[in-house]
């Protein structure tokens, strides 16, 4: 899963086992970004 | 539009007209009562919350010896007469 | 059978139409309104395809206002169902209006240009590519053509006397269109919608005019009112051809 690290702004990676922490700086807190796909929405 | 007659006797005609709803129906019985022949007429719709019957059934009695199915074909003709006649008049307003 | 329908327009412009019509049955004035708001289609966004979206609002909700912009609609051009794309991309700091949509098909591009979809600040980016269908409003409200779409009674205004003199006279308030004892038709904006400034000092009876009904109809601008009153029209015809042909075989 990609995140972005609150802190050094770097795009972070985590897998199942490394624990919510940025690899580069230690920070704990991480931003779930918005995919970069198309997103398709129907309208209701 | 798809029928499904449910009973038709020589002077009875009970019909569901799937896909319709109060629009046209209401136009349509308006129409065949005008008819010459026709003793009476009626349609039944349920709303879709009722989990029944939701398409409109369409009850035709005649007298006189008409068939309820041309009834309805007569009926049909007179609102075709009526919107032919609308569309010409409001037209011609413009 | 002769049905004798006489239509006199009181106003009219593009997208709105004030008219009385004699002759017509209540079922069939309600039929053709009816088929005024639900039977005749007209196109609007049903998919949107978000390449970004980096504005306060979801997706979602960009989504439901860009189904609400109205969008011309040249019915004899396309058939029910049909698709037509358009497209949007803006940066802010600007707000994205409904006349930045661009479409593949000059004749299907918004009905006003002046419709707010969202304000973007600095950094802040729209862009999609949309669908728009052409359906009637019977699947959604957003397909409807006709807006406003409404009827009456003509009343005709009969002076039955004068008003008791000492007594104030109460406000006798009408609306749309009356008919004078003469025949005459008067939009009632021009005594203010009260009688007693038409009829001062004067005992005055409305009565309906049976089978005459004043039609105040709108659009939204996806056509102009006489397409839509035809089309409705179109419509039941249409409906009472097949079913007569079903019924003959």
């Amino acid at each position: 899963m990609s995140y972005k690290c609150s802190r050094c702004k770097r795009d972070v990676e985590l897998d199942e086992y490394g624990g919510v922490r940025c690899p580069y700086c230690g920070h704990r807190v991480l931003l779930k970004e918005r995919a970069r796909t198309v997103k398709e929405v129907d309208v209701e | 539009m798809e029928l499904r007659v449910i009973d038709k006797t020589d002077e009875e005609l009970r019909m569901e007209v799937a896909g319709e709803d109060h629009t046209f129906m209401n136009v349509l019985k308006g129409a065949l009562l005008e008819t010459e022949g026709v003793a009476a007429a009626t349609y039944d719709v349920n709303p879709e919350q009722s989990g029944g019957q939701t398409d409109p059934i369409l009850s035709v009695k005649t007298e006189g010896g008409l068939d309820p199915l041309d009834a309805v074909a007569e009926a049909s003709r007179r609102v075709q007469d009526m919107t032919a006649d609308f569309y010409d008049a409001f037209e011609a307003a413009l | 059978m002769t049905n004798e329908f006489d239509v006199e327009i009181i106003e009219r412009d593009d997208r709105s139409a004030l008219f009385v019509v004699r002759g017509l049955t209540p079922a069939f004035a309600n039929g053709i309104r009816r088929a005024m708001v639900a039977d005749v289609p007209t196109f609007s966004i049903d998919t949107v395809r978000f390449v970004e979206n980096s504005s306060v609002m979801f997706d979602e909700m960009i989504g439901l206002r860009l189904g609400l912009v109205p969008l011309t609609t040249p019915l004899d051009d396309f058939e029910v169902g049909e698709t037509v794309t358009l497209a949007l991309d803006v940066e802010g700091p600007a707000t994205a209006y409904s006349g930045d949509i661009e479409t593949s098909v000059p004749e299907v591009v918004p009905a006003d240009e002046n419709i707010p979809i969202i304000e973007l600040k600095e950094n802040q980016r729209l862009e999609f590519e949309a669908d728009a269908v052409l359906e009637s409003g019977k699947v959604h409200a957003k397909q409807q053509g006709g807006v406003a779409v409404g009827y009456r009674h003509l009343q005709r205004i009969e002076v039955v006397g004068d008003a008791p003199e000492f007594d104030e006279q109460e406000p006798n308030i009408l609306r749309g269109v009356i008919e004078t004892e003469d025949g005459e038709l008067v939009v009632t904006d021009e005594f203010d919608n009260d009688l007693t400034q038409r009829y001062p000092g004067k005992e005055v009876e409305v009565v309906d005019v049976p089978d005459t009904f004043v039609f105040d109809v709108e659009t939204d601008g996806s056509f102009t009112v006489d397409e839509l009153v035809l089309r409705a029209i179109e419509s039941i015809d249409a409906r009472a051809a097949e079913l007569e042909e079903k019924v003959s075989v």
